[in-house]
């Protein structure tokens, strides 16, 4: 496996929304990263929709539908629907199979009417439990897999996942505020599992045609992320959620370095980081997914972005429509005036008022702003040793950035969160081996399931 | 970047909230001082020395009661108050339940427990952080809970119900596809003529899903569960407790 060890980029004032350095083309005349942006739509089923296979690909004929109906009557250019798998549609492999089909001959329909652009995300879920099974030979894992296939073989463009390899101790130490179990459980354990599940998905992806997309570290940085919550919460501190997510692009990067092409996940805020890096295009999300959850970057994260997602809207009726046709015409006209940007030759104005808009709203935001993703990629890359050392590299560089920028302001608390955080990670041994020996030796202790043979350990 | 002046773009709010208060002494005597600091402070490790240097002039369950309960009192405050944070609460419910232990094993049982809390997250759901949550707080409050684990199938909470006689059940789910087991759960236990108070929260859970359904009481963040419990222990019917926190 190669590593990264260059950015994609010379610098960050080089990245823009609508433009990667390689592009990706698939599904019906649909290129992403090729010069314009493109509304990606997550429908997400009713409660109760999932009992039946027939009810539920039902409800997906529906809201697919909707959203497609909506783009042509809007005039928008195109548009990539996520099929985000309920469990029940990764659990029995032919339903997830079947929506992927059915959603491509929709597609194909208002291609072949209209000429609506479009492509088939289909992120399978990962319902593997690693404190309680063999997370490498399990039910689970062979019912992901036939999905992929399945789904692959149906039709769908790009084939994603938000694996959770390292869950059990990243969500033991993120409430405990531990930044040495969130290193490990994510940089690497989340790594050594993104290795062994990502050189799968690209096999199967290889097999069928289809693109090997991306993957997101939802399990983990996001729910620091989501816990840190907005200003006024109180239960995971900010900036430590801020180093979470640069940790997290080391685990994310393995994905690409394993074969995947992109567009990456919509969800994974670490992705502006992997542009720099890969060059590759990526899906993000911001004040448009607001019908899934709050966002303190919702704009800057449209920074850099190839796709424009709403992460996921479950299907109702709204006064201007259903949730699908309402979220796609937001989506459209968000991404309408960013290509209207790039037509005009306004796109670094249009990106410099997205970041001012949040850079210094808080940590987080700060650290996916391009420049200091940039940065972080940056330690990355030069610290490409091994899995622990380039997501440490990545951490302490975080934290440096937020200390040193005056205009980010801090809180006592978090300021002593963060300096705390700093030392610790400048504390742990050099040497990968030895960081994984303390921390088995620690975890295994005190975290009832946790099994390094599920990683390779 | 450009300098720009972002007062007109937003406020910072959480800047102008910051509370800086530090916690109060509660003892006078030294040693359990001594064990009321190791616990506000979620120093684990200062736990042991802290307790068995007590038990030189208090009896184990003093030290429980005047110590270490009564630091994770102050840890509570402080989380209330806002000045401490959610890992702050959790280090310090891991200190106070190593501190119990200790305790626990000097007396040569078991502390007598408030009442017994069924915890699960949904069949189908492995997003079971919230509940984990709920679990610390609730060990926390002096309850004993039955941790069923994640992805859970209904039968197997229905059998966990009869056999451990909870006080509650809770359930905790990520997605809107998963919490409908919860109304079977519910519709199970009522038709069983078992109407516990049957908590449910977590990620897309809905006030108005849960209810929906009888004995279902929606818990809008896991720092709400101890006070359920204690309301569940006092004899507050489903119906009351989910009047108090949902009405």
């Amino acid at each position: 496996m190669a590593k990264y060890t260059k950015m994609a980029y010379d610098s960050a004032e080089e990245m823009i929304f609508g433009t990667a350095k390689f592009p990706v083309k698939y599904g019906r005349d649909f290129e992403v990263g090729g010069g314009i942006v493109y509304p990606e739509l997550v429908p997400h089923p009713r409660p109760g929709s999932e009992e039946t296979k027939k009810s539920l690909m039902r409800e997906y004929e529906r809201m697919v539908n909707d959203a497609l109906e909506r783009a042509v009557n809007l005039g928008f250019p195109g548009i990539q629907i996520e099929l985000e798998h309920v469990w029940q549609m990764t659990k029995n492999p032919d339903w997830g199979g079947d929506i992927a089909g059915q959603t491509r001959k929709q597609q194909e329909d208002f291609y072949q009417k209209y000429g609506l652009k479009s492509a088939i995300r289909a992120t399978i879920a990962d319902n593997r439990k690693p404190d309680e099974e063999n997370i490498r030979d399990c039910k689970s894992l062979e019912l992901a897999l036939k999905t992929f296939e399945s789904s692959a073989a149906n039709g769908a463009d790009n084939l994603s996942m938000e694996s959770v390899g390292g869950k059990e101790i990243s969500d033991y130490c993120i409430v405990r505020q531990d930044i040495r179990g969130v290193l490990f459980g994510i940089g690497v354990l989340g790594s050594r599992d993104m290795e062994f599940m990502w050189k799968k998905i690209v096999d199967i992806a290889n097999k069928y045609g289809a693109t090997p997309g991306g993957d997101t570290d939802c399990a983990q940085a996001n729910v620091a992320m989501f816990m840190a919550g907005g200003m006024l919460d109180k239960s995971v501190p900010h900036t430590f959620a801020a180093v979470t997510r640069a940790i997290a692009a080391g685990r994310t990067l393995t994905a690409y370095e394993m074969g995947a092409k992109g567009p990456t996940k919509d969800c994974a805020y670490e992705d502006p980081i992997i542009k720099a890096i890969t060059g590759i295009p990526i899906s993000t999300e911001g004040k448009s997914c607001a019908c899934a959850h709050a966002d303190l970057q919702g704009n800057l994260i449209a920074a850099v972005c190839d796709l424009w997602s709403n992460e996921a809207v479950e299907y109702h009726d709204m006064f201007g429509g259903t949730t699908p046709a309402v979220f796609t015409e937001i989506l459209g006209f968000d991404v309408a005036l960013m290509n209207t940007a790039i037509a005009l030759g306004k796109a670094k104005d249009l990106q410099e008022m997205f970041i001012n808009s949040d850079l210094y709203r808080d940590p987080h935001s700060f650290v996916v702003a391009p420049h200091n993703a940039y940065q972080i990629g940056q330690a990355l890359v030069a610290n490409n040793t091994d899995y622990y050392n380039r997501a440490r590299a990545a951490a302490v560089k975080s934290a440096q950035l937020i200390l040193a920028d005056g205009k980010m302001l801090l809180s006592n608390f978090e300021k002593e969160v963060l300096q705390k955080t700093l030392r610790e990670l400048e504390s742990f041994p050099d040497k990968e081996s030895d960081f994984i020996d303390q921390c088995v030796n620690a975890y295994k202790k005190v975290i009832p399931g946790f099994n390094p043979a599920n990683y390779g350990l | 970047m450009a300098t720009v002046d972002l007062n007109s773009v937003f406020v910072r709010y959480d800047l102008k909230k910051e509370v800086i208060e530090k916690s109060v002494s509660t003892s006078k005597d030294v040693l359990l001082q001594a064990v009321i600091t190791a616990v506000v402070d979620g120093d684990e490790d200062a736990i042991p020395g802290a307790v068995n240097a007590a038990f030189a002039a208090h009896d184990p369950m003093d030290i429980i009661k005047d110590g270490l309960v009564k630091g994770m009192a102050e840890v509570s405050r402080l989380w209330d108050e806002g000045v401490y944070f959610l890992p702050q609460t959790i280090i310090s419910s891991d200190a106070m339940l190593a501190g119990i232990e200790i305790c626990e094993e000097k007396m040569g049982k078991a502390m007598d427990k408030k009442g017994v809390v069924i915890t699960h997250t949904a069949e189908g759901d492995i997003h079971d952080l919230g509940q984990k949550i709920v679990n610390a707080l609730l060990r926390a409050n002096g309850f004993e809970v039955v941790d069923l684990g994640k992805d859970v199938p209904v039968d197997d909470v229905i059998s966990a119900v009869k056999k451990y006689k909870p006080v509650m059940v809770t359930g905790t789910a990520l997605m809107t596809t998963t919490m409908t087991a919860f109304k079977k759960i519910a519709s199970r236990l009522t038709h069983d003529h078992n109407e516990l108070p049957f908590v449910c929260g977590g990620g897309a859970v809905s006030l108005e899903y849960v209810n929906s359904f009888d004995t279902g009481i929606w818990g809008k963040d896991a720092q709400q569960a101890p006070g359920m419990a204690e309301d569940a222990v006092s004899g507050k019917s489903w119906s009351q407790i989910r009047e108090k926190y949902n009405g």
